[in-house]
């Protein structure tokens, strides 16, 4: 009680709010715990590892994936103020998280780790931060560390970032080593926020997240005004009015207060049944207020990549509807409509933040319903003009339409920044050579330190290009990428042909000139893949009706049991049926037992052949 | 019986085959799995307890016309345990005029005591693990006996049996299509009445399956396997045996006749660790280790550890496939009458594709494999019985 009566007496002066930005793993989540326990909002006995990380799929990967906010209390010089910190995620799939975070802030703590140095992500999100005139609070983190390189590291900051070196704080957010002079330096150096509490009801819907009791939960930032419970209230932008039945912060778990005002973080709870509702980016305003002005939203996350899932057994299209609702619901980020294919049945096109993403949500589907799936593999989405002048966007291989009436087949340009030591510049010009890329510059951001910027097609980034990187660089090369258009490219479709038919599946856009190397490796790869059957199978590659590779998979010679008397009848009943259970995990397409590992399978570039 | 038996009692008539397992070895070979203590002579005479309490529950004596000694080795046991055996086995079941007794021994264990037993107690035919004649073949395969012994044993044996069956293996890293000749050459030169040839399975568990994952040694590869196999089924043909079943060759007149009846889908009764049986429609398998079986069933307790009856449709399913193992196929008209359904209804997809694939072949009523077919039927099994 005394808490929600303090709260309502906070003025703007005496909030800060702050998000914590970094390349993946320098430890932002960690430093949000010392912070927390610093600042008593959590007691050591509440405390666990990367606290906010609550969702099981982000303790399972150590990752975070879902912005957080937490609101809490730091009295400094006899005054006690309001910090308000969003953890990010560092991941490129999840950048757009960090983009609503920074919308919301007055501050951005930029995180280095001592050791890893600037890295892709850090330069990324630090130009976002101040391309959203946030105040920087330049961050070394894991100072502890033996070999860590600080000084060097400053260095890097100030040459990549421009930030002054002397305004570099350094910390652990292990041992809590320098977080009190953190603490002090956000109440010092990030601008507390504008916001007038007397001025009509605007505030900001940064995101949401369903909970099962209470429907939606919107999370908010004031700009202006003041909100109450029972207030009505209407969305803006999705014309919706509705009483707000509880709100407050989040400290971390949900706080009910008795009202938000301007300049503070929070969350609303007003009996929305369905997370559609609830538009990211929308203003809230008071109901009777008829004047009222729309703030500047966000973009919508770009979806960059897209599979098709399908239940191995057509029998599950139905259970794999719903467990894709039902995911859909906490993740507005990934979108799914039905689609059918000749060869895989009913399933849906889905489309995804990046790989990881795709990933942790086949992972979850996996985990929350027992569907068996079959995923195709991964494409972006392309652009074409039709002779007829007629525009159409192409998110399968499927939809290219034939050959003769394409006038013009673009495909999405990325701009990349690959940040490495010196050394391996010349292995990662090569990968991106090879990959079509066109060099756009280069900056030394220490003596010792690259950053080569190209612009390449998304598909050759999106599938490989970071592993390779990883690889080329020895685990030191980083990158980080941008879309920057549409831009026309000489493409084909590839299809596959599986004993004469065509397995629309396994179709793939690519380059013209890397399809004989892409089909002759795709039929290769296939063709292991693929195990014996009882008869022959031919696995092809063509372009249009001309076949451009192929592949045989020799028929099976002997699977016989040899001996089988009375002891041994139920047993090998039952092993038999057994066996052709575990080929239902296969698509059978026209006899042909296809395994879920062969629709990676058209990934296969062939790049080891060149 | 009359035809206005229930369906019930017409499709499961008690059965007249029985089956006794023996699961002792003086050693267990690297590729074995079967239920069997090797080394543990000491449990025989609990073992012949047991069997006799356990057969014992079965009520009157039965008639019956086929008995099968399996094991293990059931010629491992002394002549005298083995006489024991016999009296006990015999108390619960008659065996009809024209019975077919058959017991399996290993060649060393061929002496005249166990001989004179086995002809006093009617054996009348004997199953003979040679394996190979090959020396080198025999030691890979862990086996106690030399080529030697083995002409010695069969000359024994068939001064009191004249139905002598031999065991081959073949797929062994020695197999060589010029050495897997010679056994096969060496066997039909005894003119044994039937000869049964098993492709080498090594199965998960056995010592082979870990040494092979090692690399210690590696089996031939499907091709040449599949070319042995097709040189035995050649050889053994023209030599006037017949092809009956997958692994079974006989001179005319000499199938095994209680095997047939688990190939063609009838009911036997069945005694000892691990042994299954088929009564009334249900399948029973004991417990497999011999030690539990012992403590059950002296404890007065079921030494049954699993025990299924399947839907009709099911069960029909599994009897085509069984069936279709033996080498004349499926009487499609009978096999409607006796299971109460077509072919068709339940597999007919999967039938029709493997007769177009050229794997079944279907003539005058009959459902058979073909030689393609016989070579890769696991993988037709599969199709068929997992709808
Ligand atoms: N030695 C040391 N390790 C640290 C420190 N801070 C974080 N770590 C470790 O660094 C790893 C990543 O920490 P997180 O806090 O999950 O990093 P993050 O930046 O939140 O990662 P994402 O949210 O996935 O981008 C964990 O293993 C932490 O224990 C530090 O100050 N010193
Ligand atoms: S003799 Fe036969 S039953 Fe005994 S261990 Fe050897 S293979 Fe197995
Ligand atoms: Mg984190």
């Amino acid at each position: 009680m005394t808490q929600i009566a303090r709260a309502a007496q906070i003025d703007c002066q005496h909030i800060r709010n702050f998000c914590i930005v970094a390349h993946i793993d320098h430890g932002k989540s960690t430093l949000a715990d010392r912070l927390l326990e610093f600042t008593g909002t959590v007691t050591r006995r509440e405390m666990k590892e990367q606290l906010l990380d609550d969702m099981d799929i982000e303790r399972e990967r150590g990752i975070t994936i879902k912005a957080r906010a937490v609101a809490m209390r730091f009295t400094f010089e006899g005054e006690t103020y309001e910090l308000n910190l969003i953890d990010t995620p560092g991941h490129v799939d999840f950048q757009y998280e960090v983009s609503r975070a920074l919308a919301c802030c007055e501050g951005a703590m930029l995180l280095v780790d001592a050791f890893q140095g600037v890295e892709a992500q850090t330069v990324a999100n630090g130009y976002a931060a101040m391309d959203n005139n946030l105040a920087i609070l330049p961050v070394i983190n894991k100072i502890d560390l033996k070999h860590q390189r600080a000084d060097e590291v400053a260095e890097e900051m100030e040459h990549s970032l421009g930030v002054d070196q002397d305004d570099v704080l350094r910390v652990s957010a292990k041992t809590g080593a320098g977080v009190q002079e953190l603490a002090e330096a956000i109440v010092r150096r990030v601008p507390p926020p504008k916001g007038d509490p007397e001025a009509p009801l605007q505030a900001m819907v940064f995101d949401s997240h369903y909970d099962e009791f209470r429907g939606a939960i919107t999370y908010v930032r004031m700009m202006n005004g003041t909100v109450r419970k029972g207030q009505k209230i209407r969305f803006l932008r999705a014309g919706m009015t509705r009483e707000v039945i509880e709100l407050g912060q989040f400290t971390p778990q949900r706080t009910a207060r008795r009202q938000l005002q301007a300049g503070q973080v929070g969350y609303l709870i007003c009996n929305i049944k369905a997370l559609d509702d609830v538009n990211i980016g929308d203003t809230i305003v008071d109901a009777a207020d008829e004047n009222a002005v729309a703030l500047q939203g966000y973009e919508e996350p770009k979806r960059m990549v897209y599979c098709g899932l399908y239940p191995s057994d057509g029998q599950d299209f139905s259970e794999l509807r719903d467990a894709l609702d039902k995911l859909a619901i906490n993740d507005p980020s990934f979108e799914f409509e039905p689609e059918s294919s000749e060869a895989l049945g009913f399933g849906f096109r889905c489309g995804f933040l990046g790989l990881l993403h795709m990933e942790i949500v086949q992972q979850r589907l996996e985990q929350e319903s027992d569907v068996d799936l079959v995923q195709t593999a991964p494409n972006v989405t392309y652009e074409v003009t039709k002779k007829n002048g007629e525009i159409i966007s192409v998110h399968r291989p499927q939809e290219v339409p034939d050959l003769g009436d394409i006038e013009e087949f673009r495909q999405p340009i990325v701009r990349v920044n690959l940040l490495q030591p010196v050394e391996f510049v010349g292995p990662v010009m090569k990968l991106c050579q090879e990959r079509r890329g066109v060099q756009h510059g280069t900056e030394y951001i220490s003596t010792t330190r690259v950053m080569l910027t190209y612009d390449l097609p998304l598909a050759e980034v999106i599938y490989d290009l970071h592993d390779k990187l990883k690889s080329a660089t020895r685990g030191y090369g980083t990158m980080d990428y941008e879309l920057l258009g549409y831009f026309p490219a000489d493409l084909v479709r590839l299809d596959i042909l599986v004993n004469g038919k065509r397995v629309d599946a396994l179709s793939v856009i690519c380059n013209r000139g890397d399809a004989d190397r892409r089909g002759r490796a795709v039929v290769k790869k296939l063709r292991s893949e693929i195990s014996r059957h009882m008869f022959e199978i031919a696995v092809q590659a063509a372009i249009g009706s001309r076949v451009i590779a192929r592949e045989t998979v020799k028929a099976m010679r002997k699977n016989v049991t040899a001996k089988c008397y009375g002891g041994d009848i139920s047993r090998k009943r039952k092993l038999w049926a057994k066996q052709k259970e575990g080929k239902k995990r296969m698509k059978s397409i026209g006899s042909v037992d296809i395994p879920q590992k062969a629709f990676m399978a058209v990934l296969d570039t062939g790049a080891n052949e060149k | 019986m009359s035809d206005t038996a229930p369906i019930q009692t017409r499709q499961f008539p008690p059965p007249r085959a029985a089956y006794i397992h023996v699961p002792f070895c003086r050693r267990r070979c690297g590729y074995c799995t079967f239920t069997l203590l090797a080394n543990r002579d000491d449990l025989i005479d609990r073992y012949l307890l047991a069997l006799e309490r356990e057969l014992s529950l079965l009520g009157a004596r039965q008639e019956i016309d086929t008995l099968f000694f399996g094991g293990g080795t059931p010629s491992h046991l002394p002549a005298e345990q083995l006489e024991r055996l016999f009296e006990i086995v015999w108390k619960q079941f008659q065996l009809a005029d024209g019975y077919e007794c058959s017991l399996e021994a290993n060649p060393a264990d061929i002496n005249a005591a166990r001989m004179a037993v086995l002809r006093q107690y009617g054996v009348n035919r004997l199953s003979l693990g040679v394996q190979s004649f090959n020396a080198e073949k025999l030691r890979f395969l862990e086996r106690d006996h030399t080529a030697g012994e083995i002409y010695q044993a069969f000359e024994l044996a068939r001064e009191s049996i004249e139905n002598v069956s031999l065991d081959l293996i073949f797929a062994t890293p020695q197999d060589t299509p010029a050495a897997w000749r010679a056994d096969l050459q060496q066997a039909l030169s005894l003119s044994p009445a039937h000869i049964s040839v098993y492709g080498l399975t090594i199965e998960r568990g056995s010592t082979f399956w870990s040494r092979r994952e090692k690399g210690v040694f590696a089996s031939p590869e499907e091709d040449a396997e599949r070319r042995l196999f097709e040189q035995a089924i050649d050889t053994l043909t023209q030599a006037g045996f017949e092809h009956y079943e997958v692994s079974n060759f006989a001179q005319p007149g000499a199938r095994c006749r209680h095997n047939e009846t688990y190939w063609r889908g009838g009911s036997y009764f069945a005694a000892g660790p691990g042994a299954a049986r088929y009564v009334a429609g249900r399948r029973e398998t004991n417990h497999r280790s011999t030690t539990t079986y012992l403590q059950r069933v002296l404890a007065g307790e079921s030494p049954v550890a699993e025990s299924e009856r399947l839907a009709p449709p099911d069960l029909a399913r599994e009897r085509l496939v069984f069936a279709l193992r033996m080498m004349e196929g499926v009487d499609i008209t009978a096999f409607q009458n006796q299971t109460g359904f077509s072919i068709e209804e339940i597999a007919g997809r999967a039938v029709a594709q493997f007769v177009e694939w050229g794997l079944l072949s279907r003539t005058a009523g009959q459902l058979r494999l073909t030689r393609e077919g016989l070579m890769v039927s696991d993988s037709m099994w599969e199709r068929i019985l997992a709808v």
